[in-house]
């Protein structure tokens, strides 16, 4: 590295320095000019820094900051901004690693319900924006001849996300959706499928056991026949095959099987 | 070029004498495409004649963002705008993000590609900021350099464009344009002249931006911006969330006098108005362009056109 760059190399880590930590040592290598400080230039870009990074987490997160109130929500920033600096390109998955701040940051790992409810909106984001698959339809079974169904591999949609909750978080944020007050937090134990729909809104709704153990073995990789000796198992006597296409026939509608 | 076809329309034949001579990379007057008005120019195609569309807002894989720049790439032709290469960064190009930037070209097919004369970060850390580089011969050879490896990369010329600024390095040998004109000299890119920006750091150092305007190489400027920025008496921000101010305004017809036709552009990032509002504005820096550059054929025809704001297509 040449000289030049090696200097170059010192003035931005002292920059970033003041940034983060507000270390003053950039302070040498800037001009004084005129009647504006060179704390005060250099304020100009800490404060925008700060702001920036808060202004993310409060768009991707907003229930969660109305959940905490514009305090705690604040020390949260503070302290999501100090631990997790970004080394991100986009700002996109800036807050990535919120989930794990507050399971791990006091107050709010007293709080389990806040790292979920931190966890549900971040998968509302990757569904959002999850790759475009071609959906399957029902149509495009009528040529699957019969020998082939028992083989058939349904794949989900690039959108399609479960989420394991401990706690009441997604009846909280669905609460606080309708500007209702939610419930005290309590521990309540469900699956929630979140996808994208066709007209590309995000939805969600809460899975029973079968359903998900279905879905499961669709995210392994299974094939039709093995969903069927699922439902055989849980449905002993029953045509499980007319179950299993009544799940499907539902899946196939709500668009979350990708050809 | 719409704008022509705008004005025949608008102007009888009698006054469309000497109708001006666009350089091929003029392409009118555009706005940047923000996701407040995504659906409102689906449903009223207005008049404009390009968007710029900032190239990281659509690195993902799909869904809402992705669906909406293909519809409204069909409609009107674009230029993709960068707010994360870093180019002055000492830290290692970042390829997996021009991989990313690749892909997108290829998706998006715009009429250019820019980002800014700045760096972002350092030591691996991200500070989503413009931060201005030392305006001397190291930072010079440093950004040629990565932009000669990013325009390899792309098999292309970007454009690079100067930043707002709040303070200078005592190790600045140079005026920012003779940075900004010497690096487009020797790497071979293209310059964004950010209007504002120019007002901007004139007002936070003390220069004349007139003086900025006349030191910038004329051949090398193929686009504005304009946008609108926070007065606070002894320094100015660039906030994007206000008008066009007057006195960039001013600045505007100055360097429509140096540089000619040029792309123009509005650009506006927060407290976002009405699609309407920034079509008006557009429809501004259209009425100026024409008064400055070709008054005989100008104002108010054009700018009535412009002004009388979006239409539906059948």
């Amino acid at each position: 590295m040449s000289l030049a760059n090696t200097n170059l190399e010192r003035l931005q880590a002292e920059l970033m320095d003041y940034l983060r930590h507000d270390n003053t040592d950039v302070f040498s290598r800037i001009e004084a000019a005129g009647s504006v400080t060179i704390e005060t230039r250099l304020n100009i870009y800490k404060n925008a820094y700060r702001m920036r990074l808060r202004e993310t987490i409060d768009n991707d997160h907003p229930l969660l900051g109305i959940y905490l109130g514009d305090e705690l929500f604040q020390e949260m920033v503070d302290a999501y901004i100090d631990t997790f600096p970004s080394k991100q390109v986009s700002l996109r998955h800036y807050a990535d690693d919120l989930p794990v701040l507050l399971k791990r940051t006091e107050p709010f790992c007293h709080h389990p319900i806040l790292a979920e409810l931190a966890a549900f909106e971040r998968l509302l984001l990757t569904s959002f924006d999850a790759a475009n698959s071609p959906r399957l339809a029902q149509s495009d079974l009528q040529e699957l001849a019969p020998e082939y169904w028992p083989g058939k591999v349904f794949k989900l949609h690039s959108s399609v996300q479960l989420f394991y909750s401990d706690w009441n978080s997604v009846e909280s944020w669905q609460a606080l959706k309708q500007e209702c007050a939610p419930e005290a937090a309590r521990e309540k134990k469900g699956a929630w499928l979140v996808w994208r729909n066709p007209e590309r809104l995000t939805e969600f709704r809460p899975l029973d056991e079968e359903e998900l153990a279905l879905l499961q073995q669709l995210v392994l990789g299974h094939s039709f026949e093995q969903l069927c000796l699922v439902l055989a198992a849980r449905n002993p006597g029953q045509d499980v095959t007319e179950l299993a296409s009544n799940y499907l026939k539902n899946w196939l509608q709500a668009g979350l099987i990708r050809k | 070029m719409a704008t022509s076809g705008n004005l025949t329309g608008a102007l009888s034949s009698a006054q469309l004498t000497t109708p001006p001579s666009f350089p091929d990379h003029f392409l009118g007057f555009g706005l940047g495409l923000r996701v407040d008005h995504f659906q409102r120019i689906l449903e009223t195609k207005p008049k404009l004649d390009w968007f710029e569309v900032i190239s990281e807002n659509f690195m993902v894989a799909g869904g809402k963002p992705k669906y909406y720049l293909h519809a409204i790439r069909e409609l009107y032709p674009m230029v993709m705008h960068g707010v994360s290469l870093s180019i002055g960064s000492t830290d290692p190009l970042n390829l997996d993000y021009l991989k990313k930037l690749k892909r997108l070209i290829d998706e998006v097919q715009p009429e250019w590609v820019s980002d800014h004369l700045c760096w972002t970060g350092a030591h691996q850390f991200n500070s989503h900021d413009l931060l201005p580089l030392p305006y001397n011969e190291g930072a010079i050879c440093h950004v040629v350099d990565r932009i000669d490896r990013v325009q390899s990369m792309l098999g292309r010329p970007i454009l690079m464009e100067n930043v707002s600024s709040y303070l200078t390095y005592k190790e600045s040998e140079m005026t920012e344009w003779q940075f900004l004109t010497e690096i487009a000299r020797r790497s071979g890119c293209d310059i964004l002249l950010d209007i504002n920006n120019i007002y901007v750091s004139a007002r936070n150092h003390g220069f004349y931006p007139h003086e900025y305007i006349q030191g910038i190489d004329r051949s090398k400027v193929k686009q504005f911006h304009l946008a609108g920025h926070s007065d606070y008496g002894d320094y100015v921000i660039d906030t994007h969330d206000h008008t066009v101010a007057n006195s960039v305004w001013d600045l505007y017809r100055q360097a429509l006098e140096r540089f000619g036709w040029i792309s123009t552009m509005i650009e506006r990032d927060d407290n976002i108005p009405p699609l309407q509002e920034l079509l008006q504005e557009v429809g501004c820096a259209r009425a100026i362009a024409y008064d400055t550059l070709a008054p005989q054929i100008s104002p108010q025809g054009d700018n009535s056109v412009e002004l009388s704001g979006e239409h539906v297509v059948g």
